[in-house]
């Protein structure tokens, strides 16, 4: 499940801000990778929108890195089954 | 001061990208009106419309550039990218610029989009470039971002007249001393199911072609499309060197304050007489009209009425046409896409004609140079737009030599 959430992203980085997959790795940080308040916003409704998830305001104010919306999502599925 | 230059042009629509492909539709007298294409899978009974086929939106942004990009500012950047490479201003012109672009419907393609997901499809959240994709004023931000203006820049709306409201604002700007230039304009995508529905249930679109001023017509057809000028003072442009196209010499608006879909030829006259004083003119001065003609019962002998009103006996010798009949109606653009039209006409000394013409109708006595392009050298014209609500705006335009 992880590979394929950081798959989902690094498609969805990738078509956002034209650059190619193998560019963008789990410890990318996104403001190195140009990613706006605009775009992670986007970026985070691709995957709300995939698996289902629900991703909360404040949890968006911290992300910095690829992986942490990987990992992010990931607890979120993880208490969504619990 | 009074006259303001035209310098730039931008045009899209069904009759083509760009200016020069939409002026050789125009000068021949080619209409673009087609079956209706995009919704053979729906309940619609709208049959023509004047869609802009040829337009690839990705031969002209990038992927990740259309996410923002509504269809209708699309193609209002498409116009006013053109408009201000044929002015050629520099990025440092353009920076204190305005910039007024008119829609009358604004961003419906996002809106159905959202709509549809949430009350048809049934999900629990919508794109987060909803609002910045699908305001009203989306197509603002976007002209003045993607060229770097960075004057006043807004939205107008006044339905079918909001072009020519939009570049009589910038007009007045210019005149006020509030900008030295603007691009002014209009870009409507009326093709979405909801809204063509909407239309529908108005029992005012044609079956068939539009035929302006014709017995037979049975409609307006809707059609998708931008037009943008570029506006300066006769001062700025000519210190700049800039190419001169014609000179806006006078603006007229009005309002019927009467009924919100039928027009009344007092408040249209009202518009032209304002615009022909603004423009210090004779009605004797004026050659030709580029005029509202939309085709519907309604419309074209008001505006005849109107025209015959202000202009008494001058009426005969007038050339009075509706290019509607070949881009169809394109809403918020017309007025922009139709003074375009009628500025090519003074340069080129050929009135574009009103196409698919059979017979005048009732009440429609006018010379509305039915099916043929006249060859004939005019030094002063007006475009009319008159729009549902009695929202009226006219503008004059003389040839520049």
């Amino acid at each position: 499940m992880k590979r394929d959430i950081e798959q989902t992203l690094k498609e969805s980085i990738a078509r956002l801000k034209m650059l190619s997959v193998e560019e963008i790795n789990l410890d990318s940080r996104l403001d190195e990778l140009g990613i706006s308040s605009l775009d992670s916003i986007s970026l985070v409704f691709d995957i709300e929108d995939k698996y289902g998830v629900e991703v909360p305001n404040e949890a968006l104010k911290k992300l910095q890195t690829v992986r942490d919306i990987v990992e992010g999502v990931e607890r979120l599925l993880a208490t969504q089954k619990a | 001061m009074k006259g303001i230059a035209v310098t730039g042009l931008g045009c899209i629509s069904a009759l083509g990208g760009n200016v020069e492909e939409n002026w050789a539709a125009l000068s021949t007298g080619r209409s673009a009106i087609g079956h209706l294409q995009g919704f053979e899978e729906t309940d619609l009974k709208v049959a023509t419309a004047a869609q802009a086929k040829d337009f690839v939106p990705e031969s002209h942004f990038q992927a990740a550039q259309l996410g923002l990009l509504d269809r209708h500012s699309q193609l209002a950047l498409v116009a006013a990218r053109e408009a201000v490479e044929d002015a050629g201003l520099s990025p440092e012109q353009l920076k204190p610029m305005a910039a007024v672009v008119g829609t009358g419907c604004g961003g419906k393609e996002t809106d159905e989009l959202t709509y549809q997901r949430l009350y048809r499809d049934g999900k629990p959240r919508v794109h987060p470039f909803t609002i910045p994709r699908g305001m009203p004023s989306a197509a603002s931000s976007q002209v003045s971002m993607q060229l770097g203006i960075q004057g006043p820049c807004f939205t107008l709306a006044s339905a079918c007249a909001s072009a020519n409201h939009a570049i009589a604002q910038a007009v007045l700007m210019i005149r006020a001393g509030i900008v030295d230039a603007a691009i002014a304009g209009g870009a409507d995508a009326p093709f979405t199911y909801g809204l063509l529905k909407s239309w529908e249930a108005l029992r005012v679109l044609s079956p068939e072609t539009c035929r302006p001023f014709s017995a037979d017509r049975k409609g307006l057809v809707l059609g998708e499309g931008a037009g943008m000028v570029i506006l300066e003072s006769l001062e700025h442009a000519q210190a700049r060197g800039a190419h001169i196209y014609a000179i806006l010499s006078g603006i007229g608006m009005s309002a019927d304050a009467a009924h919100i879909t039928d027009p009344a030829s007092e408040g249209a006259a009202r518009a032209i007489q304002a615009a022909l004083a603004d423009a210090r003119k004779d009605p004797g001065e004026i050659d030709y009209i580029n005029a509202h003609g939309t085709g519907t019962l309604l419309n074209d002998p008001s505006e005849t009425r109107a025209i015959h009103a202000v202009f008494g006996r001058d009426a005969e010798r007038l050339l009075v046409s509706s290019t509607k009949s070949m881009h169809g109606h394109t809403l918020g653009a017309a007025g922009a896409i139709e003074l375009i039209a009628t500025v090519k006409a003074l340069q080129e000394g050929v009135i574009p004609p009103t196409a698919n013409f059979t017979a005048p109708g009732e009440g429609c006595d006018l010379n509305y140079v039915p099916n043929e392009p006249a060859r004939v050298s005019c030094k002063s014209a007006m475009s009319n737009s008159f729009a549902f609500g009695g929202l009226n705006a006219v503008l004059v335009v003389d040839r520049f030599d």
